[in-house]
């Protein structure tokens, strides 16, 4: 029995993670719409750029705003659904801009912040950004748009830790000390007591001008000069985050793929959630190789017999030599996954077979669903 | 084409999206410059630390440690670039070491984003050179692994952004030269790594594009990794497919060299058979968008059933790219 039905019942928020590659997106959409099913106003809040997501759905885009899935896309597919499925796709920029505007003073400080170079590459460079604002986004969703579920996959990031201290990270980032002593002779503010007091940090600040240009270093100076007086707001939402990952109104969903990376990533992640008395509610393991029938057993001398004839012996031997490989890969699997097992108890586990198609639309996301609520 | 015409250039970079296998065909290019009697150096930028694995022994520094006959290795980070950069452009070994701690490579790196792939690059610029950073060596082909966060053009059209950037300055001057270099048919190549799967795909065939067009990198193939072979005949899939008589066929083969078969046996042989049909159905449309919109040229590498890869697998890689070149166009 899948642990997943009643997480959508009990649970607001899902938070999908993993590494790259193992379909966390899929997953998201794939509960998303198991919970729509089952008479919940949901939401799948994707942060991959995954054009095909949108396409299965039957929309032609996916915004920063949801959108809502046609009730007549599911009536022509034949898929009875009580509730709404809704779908959107982070946009990092766009949110960091609402912070902006949220904390800023005056909404003339926020222009000046949002026109800053400095900040036009935080936005899009700065690694915990995206991670950031996918739990910024996260958060607005649940606090304003009246969802039962919502459901959300993590930033594609190889180290798990990324995700989880990303806010932590970038207020870190914004109130360093360093970097604002480094500044200081630049900022306006800072007066003239200030940049005597300072020699030390203009004569490095000069080998840095020297290095990346003027222009730089006063674009940066400018952006924190902006952002004065904006802190305590971040860092007040930062804690509310943290506040609603860690009540029970939330769960997280491990999503991995058997292979050896990504085992180890998810074993990883399921001890920094621990650690970090963050609540894990289910491991879904995909493209799991299947286990079919029973094996074939014969000496190498038989299968060379094999090999020579013609017709259904060619064949034959053709379909050992398969088999054989399949059932190595899938012992490797399984020998990949038992670390895991040690970790995480088996009434947690959720195993989704490779299927033979792909989830291109919502019949296929269905076939997925199934699996994972099997 | 031949061996030597394709690594003309010095410099080979491999891009792909992560987890495409970027890491292993870097050492199947190694391998394959290597059994030609060229010096090989291998740089690794993300600190996973994949090639040790593939090769055996212990991970490399920033200092190129010989991994296996011919091929070297080597992880760049751009806090140890940055520490070099400044010691052997501006003769600062104490304030670089400021730098290096306190990180200021985080900020400086934001403030100038781009920054940081171009230490990496600076870092195969003075590979190419031979220069200072280089401890005394001469390679003939230096392959970068390239970084597989974000999005693949951001690493390669990095110089360019901080060239826009940048109006004057020392940085400025060094990014032209960078762009000089990847620019350069003659200087470096930029092979592309991809699954047979439709997010890989998709990237692959922007960056492509973006490389010809708006970047203006040399573009050298395309590997198309973890191909499922081809076992079956279209005659035999659809007899798999429809089984029936097959069942007793197969029963009456196997008897003659003494083997019994049950029931459950069958269904395993055709099943598994039935699922490399479906994966490689899957594939091909996938491999087919790729041909279709990408002008380098696709080689498919297969997927290879051994556990964990090693040194063996890389030679079998090798050998089949090699074919893959051969059979290319120059």
């Amino acid at each position: 029995m899948s642990i997943l039905p009643s997480i959508i019942q009990e649970k607001e928020v899902i938070v999908c993670a993993g590494s790259g590659g193992v379909g966390k997106t899929t997953t998201a959409a794939s509960i998303a719409l198991r919970a729509a099913i089952d008479g919940k106003k949901a939401a799948v809040l994707t942060i991959d750029p995954a054009r095909r997501l949108a396409s299965s759905l039957g929309l032609k885009a996916l915004s920063n705003d949801p959108t809502r899935v046609d009730v007549k896309t599911f009536e022509k597919t034949g898929i009875k659904v009580k509730g709404e499925l809704w779908a959107a796709m982070l946009d990092t920029k766009t949110t960091f801009d609402k912070v902006v505007q949220q904390y800023a003073p005056t909404p003339e400080q926020a222009e000046r912040i949002i026109a800053n170079r400095f900040y036009r590459n935080i936005s899009g460079t700065l690694s915990g950004t995206q991670e950031y604002m996918a739990m910024e986004k996260l958060y607005e969703l649940h606090a304003d748009g009246g969802y039962d579920v919502i459901v959300i996959d993590t930033p594609p990031t190889r180290n798990a830790l990324d995700f989880l201290e990303a806010p932590k990270r970038m207020t870190d980032f914004f109130e360093s000390r360093v970097l604002r002593w480094f500044l200081l002779p630049y900022m306006k503010a800072g007066g003239g007591v200030m940049r005597m007091a300072n020699v030390a940090a203009t004569t490095f600040l000069k080998i840095v001008k020297r290095i990346v240009g003027t222009e730089v270093l006063e674009d940066t100076a400018e952006f924190f000069g902006n952002l004065e007086g904006m802190y305590e707001g971040f860092k007040e939402r930062a804690r509310a985050v943290a506040r609603l990952l860690q009540s029970n109104e939330t769960t997280f969903v491990i999503v991995t793929s058997p292979a050896e990376d990504s085992v180890a990533e998810a074993t990883f992640f399921a001890t920094r959630l621990n650690e970090s008395g963050l609540p894990f509610g289910a491991l879904v393991v995909n493209r799991v190789h299947p286990q079919i029938g029973d094996p074939v057993e014969l000496k190498p001398r038989q299968l060379a017999k094999l090999e020579s004839e013609d017709g259904a012996g060619r064949l034959l031997a053709k379909l050992i030599e398969n088999e054989q490989s399949f059932r190595r890969v899938v012992e490797l699997e399984e020998a990949n996954l038992k670390e895991l097992a040690r970790k995480i108890p088996s009434h947690m586990w959720v195993r989704v077979p490779y299927l033979e198609q792909e989830a291109v639309d919502l019949p296929g996301l269905l076939a997925i669903s199934e699996q994972l609520f099997h | 084409m031949t061996l030597d015409e394709f690594f003309a250039p010095k410099i080979l970079i491999v891009s792909g999206k992560g987890g495409v296998g970027k890491t292993t065909v870097a050492a199947a290019l190694a391998v394959l410059a290597a059994r030609g009697g060229r010096k090989v150096c291998i740089a690794e930028v993300d600190q996973k630390g994949t090639l040790p694995k593939l090769f055996g022994g212990a991970h490399p520094g920033f200092t190129p440690k010989e991994m296996s006959p011919g091929v070297w290795g080597l992880k760049i980070t751009p806090e140890e670039a940055m520490e070099e950069y400044l010691r052997v452009q501006y003769h600062m070994r104490r304030i670089s070491k400021v730098f290096t701690s306190t990180h200021f490579v985080d900020y400086v790196t934001t403030a100038a984003p781009g920054l940081k792939d171009i230490l990496v690059l600076g870092k195969v610029w003075y590979l190419e050179e031979g220069k200072a950073g280089a401890a005394g060596h001469r390679f003939d082909t230096i392959i970068l692994d390239a970084p597989a966060a974000g999005h693949m053009l951001t690493f390669l059209s990095a110089p360019m952004g901080l060239s826009d950037a940048l109006r004057v300055g020392p940085v400025r001057k060094q990014s032209d030269w960078m762009i000089e270099m990847l620019r350069d048919p003659a200087r470096t190549r930029v092979h592309l790594v991809t699954l047979a799967e439709e997010m890989p795909v998709t990237e692959t065939i922007e960056t492509s594009e973006a490389l010809r067009t708006s970047v203006g990198l040399n573009e050298g193939m395309v590997f198309a990794n973890a191909v499922y072979t081809r076992l079956f005949t279209p005659t035999e899939e659809s007899r798999l497919a429809k089984r029936g008589e097959l069942d007793g066929e197969l029963a009456v083969a196997a008897k003659a060299v003494g083997v019994e078969l049950e029931e459950e046996d069958i269904d395993g042989l055709i099943g598994y058979a039935r699922f490399l049909t479906a994966r490689r159905k899957i594939q091909s449309r996938h491999l087919k968008k790729l041909k279709a919109k990408t002008e380098a040229p696709v080689v498919e590498l297969p997927y290879l059933f051994s556990a964990g890869l090693g040194l063996p697998d890389i030679e079998v890689l090798a050998d089949v790219i090699q074919r893959g070149i051969e059979e290319t166009d120059a």
